[in-house]
């Protein structure tokens, strides 16, 4: 039986607060969407600032995994392997 | 410890709060809390021990509220921020206004898109109020360009109004467990049905403890010179009511525009009443001239107030939330501009200073004294 991957999940310095200043959390998650299901679990508030109350991840936040934007690929169902890095970082800002 | 006039100021890069001594000579400025963060909602809760809350809605990170016990000198965050159900499928875009309820720890709060929310534990946790939120007009509500909001809680007992954007005004007269649209005399210049029964773009509407029943609103004026389906349609924008909102008629003959946001009932006397007149499309000050205009008679008549206040090329906008008045025996007068300019009218507006000329610009002013 497959083992569920372990990922890191990289935290921005502006949310890290969220998670009790964190600058990466480890856990098994085999997609994205377990992944924030996941994180939902272990720092509320840090979820609630990367995805709104509908599930959805909000509009100027992006999640990479390695260096691949999940907008790209599956959105939340993109599946992540052992080793894998996701990472939470805000959109570009303007004035 | 004596008393001072307090100011929580809601402008696009966060939270400021001003205070003075009773004889506002200087007001001290702390802030900015949730920096670059936009607030469009303050509120000084003076029941018990003050409390400052702000909205700190983040575009990136989303919802917070903010609230202070200490007079402003800090902000913490509150457990929780409204947030629909999951499976409504709304997502809550921005917090505009928030407001005392019955208990000494509630709060009402009014979100974008339109909806109502309240907190039994000043603000750790939120239950959304269905009966407006899932009201069956809800879904056919349409955004202006500041969004589809609930800008405005105005309590009186059981008699609940709320100003949406574009809804209208909707009225409980049963503690929010119903709600109903309430717009006769309400016109809308937006749509081929002058006086729709919902869906006009109500901007404000303000009311007075010693005159209950009767509300003044800042609706969405501006189209005398409309030549469209309908035709004009004058002196929509000012209003006032004498049945709790029931029907409502024009009050805006003698304004140079009948087009604004806010409107504000003196603190002691709610004959007075005093409103921004804007141009329309520009949304500024009439002529670049700014003026609060003043009626004395509940609407009868209007006269401007503008000592102290530039007489040229000032372009001011101020929005629905950027005027109120203080509850000292002579009360002030206080604006902020989009422009960052945060002014102070004192003996109700008869000379106006400029407190701050160069905040960010300002969305909200709340005022107490504490």
């Amino acid at each position: 039986m497959p083992r569920t991957p372990t990922v890191t999940i990289r935290v921005p310095s502006m949310l890290r607060a969220c998670c009790g200043d964190a600058e990466a959390l480890e856990f098994a998650a085999a997609s994205v969407r377990v992944a924030m299901e996941e994180i939902g679990r272990r720092h509320p508030p840090l979820y609630r600032s990367v995805c709104d109350e509908t599930g959805a991840v909000r509009r100027h936040v992006n999640l990479f995994v390695n260096e691949s934007d999940v907008r790209d690929r599956q959105g939340l169902d993109t599946a992540l392997a052992p080793g894998d890095v996701l990472t939470i970082l805000p959109a570009v800002s303007g004035g | 410890m004596p008393e001072r006039v307090l100011l929580a100021l809601g402008t696009k890069k966060g939270v400021f709060v001003a205070e003075a001594p009773r004889t506002r000579r200087t007001f001290a400025l702390r802030g900015p809390f949730g920096p670059g963060v936009a607030v469009y909602a303050t509120l000084i809760d003076t029941r018990g021990a003050p409390r400052v809350y702000a909205s700190s809605c983040n575009a990136f990170f989303g919802m917070k509220v903010l609230r202070s016990t200490d007079l402003g000198r800090t902000f913490g965050e509150t457990k929780a921020a409204p947030a629909f159900p999951k499976e409504d499928g709304r997502a809550v875009a921005n917090i505009w206004t928030l407001e005392p309820g019955n208990g000494r720890r509630d709060l009402w709060c009014g979100v974008e898109p339109a909806a109502l929310f309240r907190s039994p534990d000043g603000g750790n946790s939120w239950e959304m109020v269905r009966s407006i939120s899932d009201h069956e007009h809800a879904r056919k509500w349409h955004p202006g360009n500041g969004g589809l909001c609930l800008h405005t809680i105005h309590r009186e007992g059981a008699r609940i109004h709320l100003g949406i954007s574009t809804g209208g005004h909707y009225l409980s007269e049963d503690g929010g467990a119903t709600f109903r649209p309430a717009n006769r005399g309400v016109g809308a210049g937006f749509q081929p049905d002058p006086y729709p029964e919902y869906g006009q773009c109500v901007h404000k509407i303000a009311g007075h403890p010693a005159a209950p029943g009767r509300l003044y609103m800042q609706n969405h004026g501006g189209w005398a010179e409309w030549s469209g389906s309908g035709g004009p349609r004058p002196d929509i924008g000012v209003l006032r009511s004498d049945d709790h909102g029931r029907t409502w008629r024009s009050i805006a003959k003698g304004l140079p525009s009948d087009f604004g946001f806010p409107i504000v009932v003196h603190p002691h006397d709610p004959d007075t009443v005093y409103v921004m007149p804007l141009e329309v499309p520009a949304r500024t000050s009439v002529g670049g001239k700014p003026a609060v205009w003043r009626s004395e008679d509940g609407g009868g008549s209007w006269a401007p107030l503008a000592k102290g206040l530039p007489k040229r090329d000032s372009w001011f906008t101020v929005q629905r939330d950027g005027m109120t008045a203080d509850s000292l025996p002579s009360p002030a007068l206080y604006f902020g501009t989009t422009t960052g300019q945060l002014w102070m009218g004192r003996e109700g507006g008869e000379e106006w200073t400029c407190l701050f000329d160069s905040l960010p610009p300002i969305h909200c002013v709340k005022a107490a004294v504490v």
